[in-house]
């Protein structure tokens, strides 16, 4: 049970939440008033207005049809057919029938008339919330995107283009798909993980046995670090680990409460079994080693270790304790 | 072995296959294709002229020049062999009349006895449906040999946790109607894993290294339907799984032990061994996902996701030798142990949080999850000892509970310029209690509390596609944790930067720090870490000439206060490592005598270098030639090395030299 003040802390930011909710109403008056309302454009008003606002009103109102674009942007237009965004152009229901092309860049006739690249949208170069405004407006509410507001990229302001492509790929797709291609991807911008797993002891990604999305989903996840879950929500590193879910007769608390990042470096290690510190016996005694004056309650408590360490028959703490994740069979994890 | 072959040559079957007889006729009209499909069909998307399928296909022969130093050191880090190699494959086929897929796209990666083999396929109709299957199927070979090895005086290099195993996981999905309003699917992922590994038989004052057999496997049951509109979506899931492991052990002679001494005058040793341990499980579970977009200025979701795995455990062990109980200065020659169990785990976790974007300037988002379990089991263990003539029958219970929850609140401002400012804060705060009765010496029962107050911020600057700065940073204040190395007072800063230096060169730089604190008295845990990296990519001449490289270096200081076990005396536990890694890649085209082709040179690789606890040096450095003889026809050369030096635990170094060669088909 939380503490009345614990409550009363908790409470802060709960209420500035409730007078943003409350008082959005009145500040996105100001801003539906400066959407005016498109003139004259075939696909559906409700089509257009998922787009609206992502636009200056100097790249015109019209709309010239996808046909129109592919007289000098052949190549693209090839492309785009092959691509997964193809059905765009035949389907009545999304509203932007024939007019694949302007469903992202906008109304095209300025810029058919003029050949302007400055006079028409280009979602690429826009800013980043502008160019997710775009892609969101037809995926926003989808099951991949459930929990895309709470993810790292979104914080971080990493537009949707950054790691789909939409012309390059064609029949690959919109984003890469090889293991080494999504690999390097990702590393493009995490530097330090790809030189984590440079390490002897390394989960096999560099050798593309696995990607960073067998891991971590890109578009959001409710757990930290954007890690996927496992049957509904166990933390994915049971997908491949499945001996190690339980549950158990006796649990290890720390693969509960802290994951396998208590005790690992996930992404790779100069240790042994991608551990964090150099000796298991450090790993264990870093907690296993109850000191008088730490706060039960504040630092947490754990049995202690009363063997003899300078003997090597306990100096590995895992030759005896040798079901360290958890034990069916015994207390002390022997077995 | 005949299922290895026949997916040798099951995609160059593929590949050797005639085009489709409209492909076949390089003379007939581009819409030749469509006028066949029914009127009401949409023109197809591919135009007749496009190949139908292409991909690569390359296979070839590895050769090792033997391997220096540590053998189980380079199965349990590289593990690669020799012999026949699939080395990948990767084709995408598109059918113009989409009669049964519009595209249906294959991979396959290091098969013909690798440690880690892959296969994936994916085939999709839009609106019909949608498949997806991966397979993999992996060694798990550790057998580190260990610094604490207690045999290691005697001259035995022995492991005594190790395992030889290999990992089958199958990952299936079809989706049905992917794309419309309603879209159910169903999913299997079956996770397998059988082989053998060394346990140890411990009893009071020896150990007995063992040979144990192991076995689990895990089969995952789901189906689901996606409603999805404009403005919501709603995932509903329902799944099961099935869960087993078997443990088994038959020992004659336990050999002498890791204790060579003698306990209270006697030696004790171990004659037999019979164990054997059996867990089935089962659980179901459930989730619901909801997004929704009641406004254009709000964005809605929550999930709540519920599972109860249930395992019954099943373990008999009977062991003859001379034994003894310390405590009671008690001798016998036979020890049986028999237990039963039953284990539960309810887990339900929840969130929901919504993005407010009232202007086009203004973003707020808040998300709050809660993570609740409570793992417990009861068990029942009868212990008999012969000749000491005692049977102890013991009931027991054991039980975690964590309750986990987190609220965090940010803003977003989007400033001139294309600079964007955040701002937020996060609270997290839980307990957690863990028990086992009967007490049996140690802490019966342990409590912990989670307090923790975080700000957040953070700036990114994109003012356009040459350049990108970014930077977040976290300070968090701990009121406690769950452990004490857990997160308490904390600095958190990360910084990436991108730019396009010329049209040709490319400069990314990222830099991260934490630093953690925990102040209370005796523990004296610090913890500070720094990570800077920097990459460049250089394409001077477009595809003919490409360079990647980049250097990393890191920094772990770590300390701890910790009781020494054997002289209860408070001393630190240091960890520190300085790593410089440096990874590279050369690759250039040449021109080669095939008209339209190139001769592919790629070397580059990657050197780690450690100092501190583990001073450790590891190299891979790596060359590769493609050449093609016809436009789909090449061959291919690679040398890697693989070279492991350790300065402390010297007898764990490697180095090996690996040859392949092979042929490559490309459409």
């Amino acid at each position: 049970m939380l503490s009345t003040k614990t409550m009363a802390r908790n409470a802060v930011p709960a209420l500035a939440a409730f007078l943003l909710l409350t008082t959005a109403p009145y500040l996105s008056y100001g801003a539906a008033q400066e959407a005016a309302p498109e003139k004259g454009a075939p696909p559906k008003a409700a089509s257009k207005k998922r787009i609206e606002g992502t636009a200056p009103k100097q790249f015109g109102e019209e709309y010239v049809g996808s046909q129109t674009c592919q007289t000098c942007h052949e190549d693209i237009y090839n492309n785009y057919r092959k691509s997964a965004h193809t059905f765009v152009e035949t389907d009545k229901r999304g509203g932007w029938a024939e007019h694949g092309c302007e469903s992202c860049h906008g109304p095209g006739a300025t810029h058919a008339g003029s050949a302007d690249a400055k006079e028409i949208r280009n979602p690429a170069k826009l800013k980043p919330a502008e160019t997710d405004k775009v892609c969101l407006g037809c995926h926003l509410n989808t099951a991949k995107h459930s929990a895309r507001i709470s993810s790292g990229h979104a914080k971080s302001a990493v537009a949707c283009t950054t790691c789909h492509s939409m012309h390059a790929k064609g029949p690959a797709g919109l984003v890469q798909r090889a293991p080494a291609d999504v690999n390097a991807q990702c590393s493009s911008c995490h530097l330090s993980q790809k030189a984590q797993f440079a390490k002897p002891s390394h989960h096999k990604v560099p050798e593309n046995s696995m990607t960073c999305v067998d891991c971590h989903n890109p578009h959001g996840s409710v757990r930290p670090s954007m890690i996927q879950s496992f049957a509904s929500n166990d933390v994915g590193c049971i997908k491949c680990h499945g001996d190690k879910r339980g549950p158990f007769t006796f649990e290890h608390a720390p693969m509960r409460q802290e994951g396998c990042g208590a005790c690992h470096e996930s992404h790779g290690s100069a240790n042994p079994r991608m551990l964090n510190r150099a000796e298991v016996r450090q790993t264990c005694l870093e907690c296993h080693s109850n000191i008088p004056g730490v706060s039960p309650q504040k630092g947490g408590v754990v049995p202690p270790a009363f063997h003899d360490l300078r003997s090597p028959r306990y100096a590995n703490c895992t030759v005896c304790h040798q079901k360290i994740h958890g034990s069916y069979t015994d207390r002390n994890l022997l077995r | 072995m005949k299922t290895r072959y026949a997916l040798f040559f099951l995609p160059l079957a593929l590949f050797a296959q005639d085009k489709p007889a409209q492909d076949a006729k390089p003379a007939a009209p581009p819409t030749e294709a469509t006028a066949a499909a029914p009127a009401a069909e949409a023109p197809s998307p591919v135009p007749s002229s496009e190949k139908w399928v292409t991909g690569y296909l390359e296979m070839g022969y590895r050769s090792q020049t033997g391997i220096g130093g540590s053998e189980s050191t380079y199965r349990s880090i590289v593990n690669l062999g020799e012999g026949l190699k699939l080395s990948g494959t990767d084709f995408t086929i598109l059918d113009p009349k989409k009669r049964l897929f519009e595209r249906l796209r294959i991979r396959a990666y290091d098969w013909g006895g690798d440690p880690w083999s892959t296969f994936h396929i994916f085939a999709e109709k839009r609106g019909i449906y949608k498949f997806l299957g991966d397979f993999r199927n992996l060694t798990y070979f550790n057998n580190l040999t260990s610094y604490a090895d207690p045999t290691l005086a005697r001259g035995i290099v022995l492991n005594q946790q190790s395992f030889d195993t290999r990992r089958r996981a199958g990952s299936y999905s079809l989706e049905l109607f992917n794309g419309r309003l309603f879209s159910p699917y169903i999913m299997y992922d079956r996770d397998s894993s059988k082989g053998r590994g060394i346990s140890v038989f411990r009893t009071d004052g020896n150990e007995f290294p063992i040979p144990e057999l192991s076995r689990d496997a895990t089969d995952l049951y789901r189906a689901g339907v996606h409603i999805s509109t404009r403005r919501y979506h709603v995932t509903l899931e329902q799944g099961a799984s099935i869960f087993r492991n078997d443990l088994s052990t038959n020992v004659t002679s336990g050999g002498p032990g890791n204790n060579l001494n003698p306990v209270l005058g006697q030696q004790i040793t171990l004659s037999t061994l019979q164990r054997s341990t059996g867990v089935r499980g089962n659980g179901g579970f459930s989730r619901i996902t909801g997004t929704a977009t009641p406004f254009t200025w709000l964005d809605i979701y929550g999930h709540y996701m519920y599972a109860n795995p249930h395992n019954e455990v099943n373990f008999q062990q009977l062991a003859t030798g001379s034994f003894v109980v310390l405590s009671q200065a008690l001798f016998y020659t036979t020890g049986q142990s028999i237990l039963t169990a039953t284990a539960n785990l309810p887990h339900k976790s929840a969130n929901f949080g919504w993005d407010l974007h009232p202007t086009r300037r203004l973003r707020a988002t808040q998300s709050w999850n809660t993570d609740k379990l409570n793992s417990h089991a009861s068990s029942s263990s009868l212990e008999r000892l012969a000749l000491a003539a005692t049977s102890t029958l013991i009931n027991g219970n054991s039980l975690l509970t964590t309750n986990e929850n987190r609220l965090e609140t940010n803003v977003f401002v989007e400033g001139p310029r294309s600079v964007t400012f955040r701002a937020g804060h996060r609270v997290v705060w839980g307990e957690a209690e863990g028990l086992i009765l009967p007490a049996a010496g140690l802490p019966g029962a342990q409590f912990s509390s989670l307090r923790r107050q975080v700000g957040l911020g953070g700036v990114t600057w994109r003012p356009g596609n040459r350049w990108s700065v970014a930077a977040d940073a976290e300070v968090g204040k701990g009121g406690g944790a769950w452990f004490r190395t857990s997160l308490y007072d904390y600095q958190k800063v990360r910084a990436t930067g991108n730019v396009k230096l010329t049209s040709t060169l490319r400069l990314s730089l990222d830099y991260r720090t934490l630093h953690n604190d925990n102040p209370y008295s005796g523990a004296s845990y610090r913890f500070d870490l720094h990570q800077e990296a920097a990459s460049i990519n250089w394409m001077p001449k477009g595809d003919k000439l490409d360079l990647q490289a980049s250097y990393e270096h890191c920094s772990y200081n770590s300390s701890i206060a910790y009781l020494q076990p054997q002289i209860l005396v408070s001393t630190l536990s240091n960890y520190r490592e300085y790593c410089h890694t440096i990874s590279g890649l050369v690759s250039g085209n040449l021109r080669s005598p095939v008209k339209g082709q190139s001769i592919k040179v790629m070397a580059g690789g990657s050197a780690v270098l450690t100092a501190g606890s583990r001073p450790t040096t590891y190299y891979q450095p790596t060359v590769r030639v493609n050449a093609p003889l016809t436009k789909s026809f090449g061959l291919f050369a690679e040398w890697r090395y693989y070279g492991l030096g350790e300065s402390f635990y010297l007898y764990e170094a490697f180095r090996t030299h690996i040859l392949t060669t092979g042929v490559r088909f490309t459409r």
